[in-house]
């Protein structure tokens, strides 16, 4: 057995026979497509900014817009705003964004787009620090960038376009609780999931407004739910038979608050309550079971209205710093406080007026 | 030695699927020239090979693994852990950059030596070792950071590396991807490793018995894929400039897809780093691309799949017919005259 | 320390089968159905080894629970582990047969979140639910049809195959749905109509006699030994008759018709369709299947030892709410559950050859 021992490694024994010409031709063939590749890019033409509008008089904007990714209903009713506005404009839109859950999916297309050459970026922000490589590089090749819905970080951008504070919406959150709780008690948090930044900016000013606040109100568990309604429903169950005293549960992802509700509905215990950020056509039947006392949220299409209009003036020069009111279409004049054009405060929807939203 | 009719026209099989894949990327290269904006550009041409520089390295390192018959699922959680693990050594652990990066490396090759330890000690399947290895891997990342955790601040001098241009248009990480593609072509079509590594894809009996130590290649295979995965991970956080849990998600079926587009037989045996580098590319360019000409990023996933389908069912339909074609000729060949 | 070829027909090989066939037959006379009849109650507990200790598992767990938190044992969230463990149980059982029969499927939760929404899209449409289930369940069977005709047909690898699709039904899903619940549909869709009590048994009651039928099928149908047959040594079969390819054809269109089922049953508990539903339900699928003894290489495995693999698995996040330990080392547990089981049964299996 010795003997052969050495046979394979020295080549003597052929271990692949048809595979050792199969390679030399197939190198043949990679090496003459590779050398016809780098040929064909040499001799490319350099990045051509303005593609877009060769043999066009009046400069039509291109803008490219991305929500935080594709698989989330949120996202819409921005998009539904966000055409309504391009269309007044005339603004071609490009509206992309991941489908991966990979973070930095959001900076290839920001990247790509940079090769693209478009006129103006509006991202809604999945990872602050992330992004803001990305926006920073596009802004040096001079094309405008604004952020909507959450923030990068602001050398990185031009302007966000605010509907509402991680501020505002912690806040919120934390009073419409208490209101639910009627000032102290236990509550439990379903998040998306433990990695999300916006969420876990929201955590900290419900902790803060908490801790401020509501002393006598206290967080009893915080479990993820990977943005499914199901998994949500199934942690609402669990929170719910491990903590008895908790009365409330805030649902901060927009499936966790129909997944907590309909955990709260089939568990027969009229009190507990559910709150949440999520949208309202979800949640119209718990409201109306006087499960859920309050969703908050804004209007979306509005958001996605603004944020489109905002881009393009921002890209025009018409919305330069140091503005202090915008006009953005049917919406009149907005204020613009700093480097952030203000949508409103958050909203919240109740029995008494969610039946008048259809998103 | 008369040849073998079959060799000879399986021979011709292969070739004629690489070309068929390079056929693919010259088609995808023409039609987006043509809708894509700014495609046709020497700027496009690197961005195409910066972006695809992590899974890139992923999928090359996969092609050995993938030629001995295994597989490795759990490089893209390993990404993510040593991403993690990198920015705790730099921000809380205050090691110099390079000594995190050589610590991260090192902590890459252990993960991988791991898995080498459950798939040639214990003899378990390595689709189940790394389905263990790729949730544990994830789940270390985020209970170390508590999910919530996320480095960054990194200083300009490692950030260099993944969003630099060396000469203005370089880009950085481009050396470093060359490099990695250059010694695993060495690896697998010059040495004696390689071709080890495919005597064991065909058959770990017979390669044992032809004297080759079939638990320490797999070792190495495994344990070089865990290190290159570090790399990736050091590559990324340069890139996006953060380094959180969530890193890599998903990279390794990318790596996978990439691998298998390029020819390699998931069961082991046949396969070459030049397809899989094809292969990289192919995918790369249909995302950017679609991207390019203003399509959803949800085409460029059922497009890929569906390649990724076509490419397999057309190699499989040549060799049905390339081995009819051979089955024809021998009974002629042996045909009484 | 050997590593099954999956392709028997590659032709440099033909020697290798007959070998093939030798340590085959040793392992089909070991781990058939018909095996532990013959053998005494102490040698079948070895032999079904990976099965009882999974159960031991599942029991240790479940004691550290009384002890800590006996809260867990409330009707209410046994009744939510059962719900949860469902879907995940029949798409485990469809994927052991999968396995088994030395394939993978990872399309499943892709398959599982198109026959949901394809559900909630017709009784939205205003069809009886019980038809529109039928249906989701016939959109499964297509679903593994088509697996199953490139893979069975083409001869395709499993693995690359059901990537592919996986990728594709996702992705047009979400660019169809957009991440758009299937909303406003009527009342007698949640529970079929029968209210959440009759709702709930009613669910249970198919998933026990769906389990229970599917475990006596693969045990005393001979379709079932086939499946075992095909996964164990496909040239073997083919030679002993059988016809591989339609036997792994239609694995796959049972297979999808179980994820046509988990998903129907799954989406009567709710008021609405999420079209995310069903992420990772591949994954915790095939995870059971492993830890409940089912081998990866083919061949092996008693589907009744899926039960107590899902429980474990599925136990896993509630078990941490209720110990209050932070969630974050959910997958790690997980994976950690995993390697210990494979190891465990690799450890078994390499003193036995040595």
């Amino acid at each position: 057995m010795r003997h052969r021992i050495c046979a394979a490694e020295c080549g003597l024994v052929d271990v692949q026979p048809f595979d050792a010409r199969a390679s030399k031709g197939c190198r043949a063939a990679f090496g003459w497509f590779s050398i016809l590749l780098l040929v064909s890019a040499a001799g490319c033409t350099k990045l051509d900014k303005n593609a877009d509008t060769k043999g066009s008089e009046t400069k039509q904007i291109t803008m490219a817009m991305m929500p935080k990714s594709k698989g989330n209903a949120y996202f819409i009713s921005c998009r539904k705003g966000a055409e309504e506005a391009a269309k007044e404009l005339g603004t071609k839109l490009i509206w992309d964004g991941p489908t991966d859950p990979d973070p930095a999916r959001q900076n290839e297309i920001v990247e790509t787009w940079i090769t693209r050459g478009v006129d103006v970026i509006a991202v809604a922000v999945e990872n602050r620090e992330g992004i803001s490589t990305a926006l920073r590089k596009a802004r040096e090749k001079g094309i405008k960038v604004i952020t909507w819905d959450s923030d990068a970080q602001p050398d990185a951008r031009d302007f966000l376009i605010n509907q509402a504070t991680p501020e505002g919406i912690g806040f919120t959150l934390m009073d419409e609780a208490a209101r639910a709780l009627g000032g102290k008690g236990q509550f439990a948090i379903i998040t998306a999931s433990l990695t999300a930044a916006n969420m876990n900016e929201w955590q900290k000013f419900i902790e803060q407004r908490r801790s401020e606040k509501y002393p006598e109100i206290k967080m009893a568990a915080l479990r993820p739910c990977d943005d499914l309604k199901d998994k949500a429903f199934a942690e609402a169950t669990a929170i719910l038979n491990a903590n008895p005293e908790v009365k409330l549960l805030m649902a901060i992802c927009s499936p966790a608050v129909p997944g907590a509700s309909e955990a709260v509905k089939q568990s027969g215990r009229k009190d507990v309550k559910v709150v949440g950020l999520g949208l309202p056509n979800d949640n119209k039947r718990y409201v109306r079971d006087e499960i859920t006392p309050s969703v908050i949220l804004w209007n979306t299409e509005n958001l996605g209205y603004l944020s489109v209009h905002a881009a393009v003036a921002v890209a025009r020069g018409e919305l330069k710093p140091g503005a202090m009111r915008f006009k953005a279409g049917r919406l009149g004049e907005l204020e613009v406080k700093g480097d952030n054009v203000l949508l409103g405060k958050p909203f919240v929807f109740n029995k008494e007026n969610i039946e008048q939203f259809n998103f | 030695m008369s040849t073998n009719p079959t060799a000879a026209s399986t021979s011709r099989a292969i070739l004629r699927f690489e070309t068929l894949l390079a056929l693919v990327l010259l088609l995808e290269i023409l039609i987006f020239s043509k809708t894509g904006v700014n495609f046709a550009s020497r700027e496009n041409l690197f961005e195409v090979l910066r972006l695809s520089t992590e899974i890139g390295v992923l999928a090359l390192v996969m092609t050995p693994i993938i030629l001995t018959g295994g597989i490795d699922l759990s490089v893209g959680s390993m990404l993510g852990l040593c991403a993690v693990l990198f920015g705790k050594m730099w921000r809380d652990g205050g090691l110099p950059i390079p000594l995190a990066l050589a610590g991260t490396v090192a902590v890459g090759a252990a993960g991988g030596g791991l898995n080498a330890l459950l798939i040639t000690r214990l003899g378990l399947p390595p689709l189940i070792v790394t389905l263990g290895s790729f949730s544990l891997f994830r789940g270390l990342a985020e209970g170390i950071t508590r999910g919530v955790d996320n480095f960054t601040n990194f200083p300009k001098s490692y950030l260099f590396f993944g969003q630099g241009y060396l000469f203005g248009f370089i880009p950085a990480q481009l050396p470093a991807f060359a490099l990695v593609a250059v010694g695993v072509w060495l690896l697998v079509h010059r040495t004696i490793f390689g071709r080890s590594f495919r005597a064991i894809g065909f058959s770990p009996e017979g390669a044992s018995y032809a004297g080759i130590p079939v638990a320490k290649r797999l070792a190495l295979v495994y344990v070089i894929a865990g290190a290159i995965a570090a790399l990736a991970a050091l590559i990324y956080v340069a890139r996006v400039g953060q380094a959180k849990a969530d890193a890599g998600t998903g990279y390794e079926l990318l790596a996978i897809t990439a691998v298998v587009l390029g020819g390699a037989s998931i069961f082991g045996g046949t396969g070459t780093v030049h397809g899989t580098l094809l292969g990289v590319l192919v995918v790369a360019v249909l995302k950017i691309g679609l991207t390019l000409s203003d399509q959803p990023s949800e085409l460029a996933g059922i497009l890929t799949g569906g390649l990724l389908l076509a490419v397999l069912a057309s190699e499989a339909l040549l060799k049905k017919l390339s081995a009819r074609r051979a089955r024809a000729s021998q009974a002629s060949v042996s045909a009484p005259t | 320390m050997t590593k099954e070829n999956r392709n028997p027909k590659q032709k440099p090989q033909a020697e290798k089968s007959s070998s093939n066939l030798e340590l085959r037959h040793s392992s089909v006379i070991r781990h058939s159905p018909a095996g532990p009849k013959l053998l005494s109650k102490g040698r079948s507990f070895v032999i079904y080894f990976r099965e009882w200790s999974v159960a031991f598992a599942l029991f240790a767990l479940l004691l550290v629970l009384a002890v800590v938190a006996p809260g867990f044992f409330q009707k209410s969230q046994l009744l939510s582990i059962c719900s949860t463990a469902v879907p995940v149980l029949l798409v485990a059982c469809g994927i052991s047969l999968v396995i088994i029969s030395r394939q993978i499927d990872i399309s499943a939760g892709s398959q599982f979140a198109v026959c949901s929404v394809l559900l909630g899209l017709l009784v939205q449409a205003h069809w009886p639910t019980l038809l529109a289930g039928l249906m989701a369940i016939l959109a499964g069977a297509c679903c593994g049809a088509f697996n199953g005709a490139l893979i069975a047909g083409l001869r395709l690898p499993s693995i690359v195959v059901t990537l592919a699709t996986m990728a594709t039904w996702r992705e047009g899903l979400r660019w169809w749905r957009q991440g758009e619940f299937v909303r406003d549909l009527p009342e007698s869709f949640q529970w079929f109509g029968l209210g959440q009590a009759g709702g709930q048994a009613a669910v249970l009651v198919t998933t026990v006699v769906l389990f229970v039928l599917v475990v006596f099928g693969m045990k005393h149908f001979s379709a079932g030994r086939f499946v075992y047959a095909v996964g164990s040594d496909a040239e073997a079969a083919r030679l002993a008759g059988i016809r591989p390819a339609r036997v792994t054809f239609w694995v796959f269109v049972v297979a999808g018709a179980l994820t046509g089922v988990a998903a129907l049953l799954n989406a009567v508990r709710f008021a609405d369709v999420d079209p995310k539903t069903g992420t990772g339900i591949e994954l915790q699928a095939i995870a059971s299947a492993v830890v409940g003894g089912v081998a990866i290489s083919g061949g092996r495995g008693k589907l009744w030892g899926v039960l107590p693999g899902v429980l474990l698995l599925v136990c896993i996040a509630p078990a941490l709410v209720f110990l209050k330990l932070p969630p974050q080392w959910e997958k790690a547990l997980q994976g950690c559950i995993i390697l210990l089981a494979v190891a465990a049964d690799g450890w078994r299996s390499a003193r036995e050859k040595g």
